[in-house]
């Protein structure tokens, strides 16, 4: 089983993600695969995600933790540093990647991204370029897709 | 002719060719700056002059242990006049680009503010003193006496901290700045602690990035560009030329790194090389490198570098391979006489139609740029051929010719001297057609003067390259000669006398022909005559051509400019090709 010979660190990751969740994130091995994780984070009050779900994976690629796990939202999201296929602009998954960050903080840090987007940084142009422009109406966007794709869970 | 100035053009003229055919050295001091443009030989044929004269250059080539020296001791001069450890002052130096006095500036006017942004902390924490710690990356637990950290106090094991150093390296050279990695931690992790810890091929690798950083951050030094060299040049910026010669012999320009460009300046050099990407697709033909003979129509392949060809047997037509024309036609003395720099000389005489004419200007320009682009490439391909030449003369022809003249080979060193200054001139010569093409059409002096001047530079180089290819060819085949000796002196005179008229002819260029300026209208005319029909004495092919244009002004439909020879209408009264009034 490739499982058996699991990094003792992912081991204890793993564990306490389970045994001490962060507030509004859910994180669990797949039964198959111990590096590929089924991650839940719930939408931070008072942003335009409240009240919705959303579903990212998360893989442990064979170089962790010296590499950044590789993360991707499952749910669709507008979002101007998440692109078309979840896939996620942040400096910690790139050239931020600490050996010593671990799946939580990385998980805190996305859950921050979505109370805090950052449009001058952008991932979908377009997106950003309306986030810029004419900010409520980005936002009522936003909160329209989290009704419309984020409710179900 | 109505002043000073158009006697001094005559002067200038006729003496310039006197001295260079004659050898002879100058005519009267006192004409000025026309002393300038001469071929004197006031040189002494000392071999060591060369060698002298680009010691003191404006720019020094580093090989691999004098870079590593310089770097040590730029690192152990901050690290005495800072008071910290060579292992900070290379964190500082790599920080601030290698510039010791911006690392000076900066410590000294915040000190406090450079140890944070550098990740210097100014007192360094020991690991915490307990029995046991955990490793922040694999989580495991350690005797503290096995865990390391950087001047922070982190912890990691051994194992994390080299899988960290060597994911860093493998990533590039960001690891010579490589920070602790507790992701609220800013602390630089020195070079002792990654080569204490890195294996032994990511070590070299690590030190390859520290020595490439003190070159390719250094706003002082580049790496040579020529492929496989390892050598930099450190350059003085300020005064002096951009051009450097690098210690494998490639001349290049250190401040755009194309290959060597005097007399024309960067934004030239750029502007042309565009300029022959945009028409590389029509100058296909031109790079082919053999032509008809213009006699017996056999292709011939220029294998030499000088112009003069001689068509194989039993043609045996020698002709000159820019113009076609009879070599016989080229000069009135032997040696040869030079004339291929002109363009409108180029042209068949004759009187053209107005058919004809019109169709000549539609093609002008393009014709215009295939006369400069195909002498610039030809030339490059002389000086390439050159190099050539030089490297088989050094590695075979130089012991032959010491066996067979019995001479040693310390002796011989004119002619390594010779082929040097060809190689060199060749590459002047090529950059002087870029500067022609792109000199105004209407700067009518100073388009005369330059080709003049270039015209000048080409025969003078071309006795220089007969003599060290042709010529020598007698000395290896014979047995030992007794005009050996009068050879050597030739040989070196023409070395010295072609070398300080290229000097001057590249400064001449780079001040824009300055001269030519200051003498304004007149000097057109005093320049026409002292270069045309004004000095018969020796001036062949191009006083034919002066003539040409005077006497094609007997046709009663048109006037011929007397400066582009363009047939206009008898109505215009301004040249419709050059704009020069009638
Ligand atoms: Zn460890
Ligand atoms: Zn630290
Ligand atoms: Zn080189
Ligand atoms: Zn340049
Ligand atoms: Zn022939
Ligand atoms: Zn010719
Ligand atoms: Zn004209």
């Amino acid at each position: 089983m490739a499982n058996s010979n699991l990094p003792r660190r992912i081991i204890k990751e793993t564990q306490r993600l389970l045994s001490e969740p962060a507030p509004g994130i859910s994180a669990s091995p797949s039964e198959d695969n111990m590096r590929y994780f089924n991650v839940m984070i719930l939408g931070p009050t008072q942003s335009p995600y409240e009240g919705g779900v959303f579903k990212l994976e998360l893989f442990l690629p064979e170089e962790y933790p010296m590499a950044a796990p590789k993360v991707r939202f499952l749910t669709k999201i507008y979002h101007p540093n998440i692109d078309k296929l979840g896939r996620i602009c942040l400096d910690i998954l790139k050239d931020k990647w600490s050996p010593a960050l671990q799946i939580r903080t990385v998980l805190l840090s996305i859950q921050a991204l979505l109370s805090a987007p950052n449009p001058d940084d952008p991932l979908s142009e377009n997106i950003a370029k309306h986030w810029k422009s004419n900010e409520a109406e980005a936002v009522e966007t936003a909160k329209e897709w989290t009704r419309l794709y984020a409710s179900g869970a | 002719m109505d002043s000073e100035d158009d006697m001094h053009d005559a002067n200038d003229a006729e003496s310039l060719d006197d001295d260079f055919y004659s050898g002879e050295t100058a005519m009267d001091s006192d004409d000025g700056d026309a002393a300038d443009y001469e071929f004197i030989d006031n040189d002494s044929d000392d071999s060591d002059d060369l060698l002298s004269r680009r010691s003191q250059q404006n720019y020094t080539i580093l090989n691999e242990s004098d870079i590593h020296l310089r770097q040590e001791d730029d690192i152990m001069k901050i690290a005495s006049i800072l008071s910290i450890s060579n292992v900070a002052a290379a964190i500082l130096l790599r920080h601030y680009n290698w510039s010791v006095s911006k690392v000076n500036d900066e410590w000294f006017a915040d000190e406090e503010k450079v140890r944070r942004v550098v990740g210097l902390l100014e007192d360094p924490r020991a690991l915490p003193n307990v029995k046991e710690l955990t490793c922040g990356i694999c989580f495991e637990v350690y005797s503290s006496d096995s865990m390391r950290s950087a001047a922070c106090g982190h912890p990691f094991c051994v194992t994390c901290w080299q899988g960290y150093i060597s994911t860093s390296i493998n990533d590039g050279p960001g690891c010579l700045m490589l920070r602790c990695p507790d992701p609220s931690c800013s602390a630089a992790v020195g070079q002792d602690m990654i080569v204490s810890m890195a294996s032994h091929e990511d070590t070299e690798k690590y030190q390859r990035y520290f020595l490439r950083s003190f070159v390719e951050d250094n706003r002082k030094t580049k790496w040579c560009p020529a492929p496989g060299c390892d050598y930099a040049v450190d350059f003085i910026v300020g005064g002096g030329t951009f051009d450097v010669t690098c210690g494998c012999s490639y001349s290049f320009c250190w401040n755009c790194t194309e290959e060597a460009h005097r007399p024309v300046d960067c934004d030239t050099v750029s502007k042309w090389i565009m300029k022959n990407s945009a028409e590389s697709e029509n100058m296909n033909w031109i790079l082919a490198n053999s032509k008809p003979c213009p006699k017996c129509k056999r292709p011939i392949e220029k294998n030499q570098g000088c112009m003069h060809i001689t068509c194989t047997p039993p043609c045996k037509f020698e002709f000159c391979w820019l113009c076609l024309g009879a070599w016989s036609d080229h000069g009135e003395r032997t040696g040869g006489f030079y004339a291929c720099n002109r363009y409108e000389a180029a042209k068949q005489e004759g009187v053209y139609d107005d058919t004809e004419k019109r169709r000549e200007m539609a093609k002008n320009s393009l014709e215009r740029y295939t006369h400069y682009y195909e002498r610039w490439a030809t030339n490059q391909s002389s000086r390439q051929k050159a190099l050539a030449d030089l490297q088989q003369m050094q590695s075979i022809h130089l012991e032959k010719l010491s066996d067979r003249q019995g001479q040693p080979e310390s002796q011989l060193k004119f002619i390594t001297e010779a082929w040097l200054q060809i190689v060199e001139c060749r590459r002047v010569l090529k950059w002087t057609y870029a500067y022609g093409y792109y000199l105004p059409e209407r700067e009518h002096g100073k388009r005369q003067f330059f080709e003049y001047l270039q015209g000048e530079a080409e025969s003078g180089l071309e006795r220089l390259h007969q003599c060290a290819e042709k010529e020598l060819q007698t000395y290896l085949t014979g047995g030992p000669s007794k005009d050996f000796n009068e050879f050597r002196m030739k040989l070196a005179g023409l070395t010295s006398v072609t070398r300080n008229y290229f000097e001057n002819l590249v400064r001449a260029l780079e001040n824009g022909l300055s001269d030519v300026d200051g003498h304004g209208g007149s000097s057109r005319t005093g320049g026409t005559r002292s270069l045309g029909a004004g000095s018969s004495k020796s001036r062949g092919s191009r006083s034919k051509g002066a003539a040409r244009s005077s006497r094609a002004t007997d046709d009663s439909a048109h006037w011929s400019c007397e400066y582009c020879t363009f047939a206009n209408a008898k109505s215009a009264t301004v040249c419709q090709m050059c704009q020069q009034r009638r």
